[in-house]
């Protein structure tokens, strides 16, 4: 198996229930600091302290996955899957409040499902002048599909019926 | 002997001298009596002219005498002559202002009929010239009145169409302002309307309700082929 597999195969395995790109490198932090623990004591532990969820998902990653890494290679794979990140399909999403981590599993879910991309990780980012619903950017070109641009969209049609309400 | 003081020299000396006292002589008579030869003549000549004078002042004297005589006779005759010149002349004089009168006479006669025939002239010019500057005087203010009709016309009508543009560009001004502070109104009925829905609705709003306008706004991104 060559490396660049390999790499492909860990970052699938922690991008199955990582959705966002700022969840998907605090979970590579996390990975990091636990493997070089594992493998070389000590030290590591003391930059990152791990919250209950961050432990959860440690514990719960696959059976094998932990068995792909050793004492030689994980630096590799470690620099192989940060690089892999910048490879990843993004997807810009606008929201207009910040979904906690159960939220953002649904929407990355329904996203993934809705334009069959098993790997695509979204970008989450806050604007709440949108009202609700979200705007997307997708390689560099943004577009609107909130509630914001429903009522731009149909602003004639409001200001006629206020118009009506007024007289 | 003695001898002589006569040698060549002194004698021909002496014989010179002989000879100018000679011709001196010779000249001296010659002289003399030209000059009494001349004495003669100018006596002769003297002599003469008085002679000449006399009978002068005599013949003078006769041809006075003679013209006093004619003058006499002249004056005579010319009294005569002057005594009927008068009389010729005072006859042609009396003829000639006889002339004269009836000439003055017929040239003030003219002249009354020229000035009456001036005065008829006068009065027919005078009263054709008030027809002609009554004709012109109606003229003209016919053209005046004319003028003015049409420049009044014109005025009238520069004003309306001036008035006309000044009423569209104010009724432009006004419709432009008016359709500005619509739009603006709009825009704040819009903005209003948003702040008042992100406002409400992001309190009142369901997670639920949310997430269903997340999924519809993913949706729509497939159907318009957003992400591809």
């Amino acid at each position: 198996m060559t490396e660049k597999v390999m790499d492909q195969e860990i970052l699938n395995i922690i991008l199955k229930d990582t959705y966002s790109l700022t969840s998907l490198k605090h979970r590579l932090r996390i990975l990091k600091s636990n493997l070089l623990k594992t493998f070389f004591g000590g030290e590591n532990n003391q930059t990152l302290s791990f919250t209950a969820q961050d432990l959860n998902w440690l514990q719960f990653l696959p059976e094998g996955f932990y068995r792909k890494f050793n004492k030689d290679n994980v630096y590799q794979i470690l620099t192989g899957l940060e690089k892999g990140i910048s490879g990843l399909p993004t997807l810009t999403i606008y929201l207009t409040f910040e979904p906690d981590d159960t939220t953002l599993s649904r929407i990355g879910s329904v996203a993934r499902k809705t334009f069959n991309s098993p790997f695509l990780i979204l970008d989450i980012k806050l604007d709440p002048n949108l009202i609700a619903g979200a705007a997307l950017v997708w390689k560099g070109v943004y577009r609107d599909y909130s509630l914001r641009a429903k009522v731009e969209n149909r602003k004639l049609e409001i200001i006629g019926e206020f118009k009506k309400f007024l007289r | 002997m003695p001898n002589l003081p006569l040698d060549l020299t002194n004698l021909a000396l002496i014989v010179t001298l002989i000879i100018i006292l000679l011709l001196y002589l010779r000249e001296y008579n010659k002289r003399k009596k030209l000059e009494s030869e001349g004495d003669k003549f100018l006596q002769g000549i003297k002599e003469k002219g008085w002679e000449n004078l006399h009978q002068s002042i005599k013949k003078s004297q006769e041809i006075l005498g003679e013209a006093e005589l004619e003058g006499i006779k002249v004056v005579a005759g010319s009294e005569v002559e002057l005594s009927k010149l008068e009389n010729e002349y005072s006859k042609r004089l009396s003829q000639s202002l006889e002339t004269s009168q009836r000439n003055i006479d017929k040239a003030q006669e003219k002249l009354m009929q020229f000035m009456t025939d001036l005065q008829k002239s006068s009065a027919q010019f005078e009263e054709a010239s008030k027809v002609s500057g009554q004709e012109r005087i109606n003229q003209l203010f016919d053209n005046i009145e004319n003028r003015l009709s049409d420049f009044l016309v014109q005025t009238a009508q520069k004003t309306s169409s001036s008035i006309e543009l000044e009423l569209k560009s104010s009724r432009q001004l006004i419709d432009t302002y008016k359709n500005e502070q619509l739009k603006l109104i709009d825009e704040n009925i819009i903005a209003m309307m948003e702040q008042t829905l992100s406002l409400v609705l992001g309190k009142k709003l369901s997670l639920s309700d949310q997430l269903d306008l997340i999924y519809e706004a993913l949706e729509k991104a497939k159907v318009e082929k957003f992400i591809v």
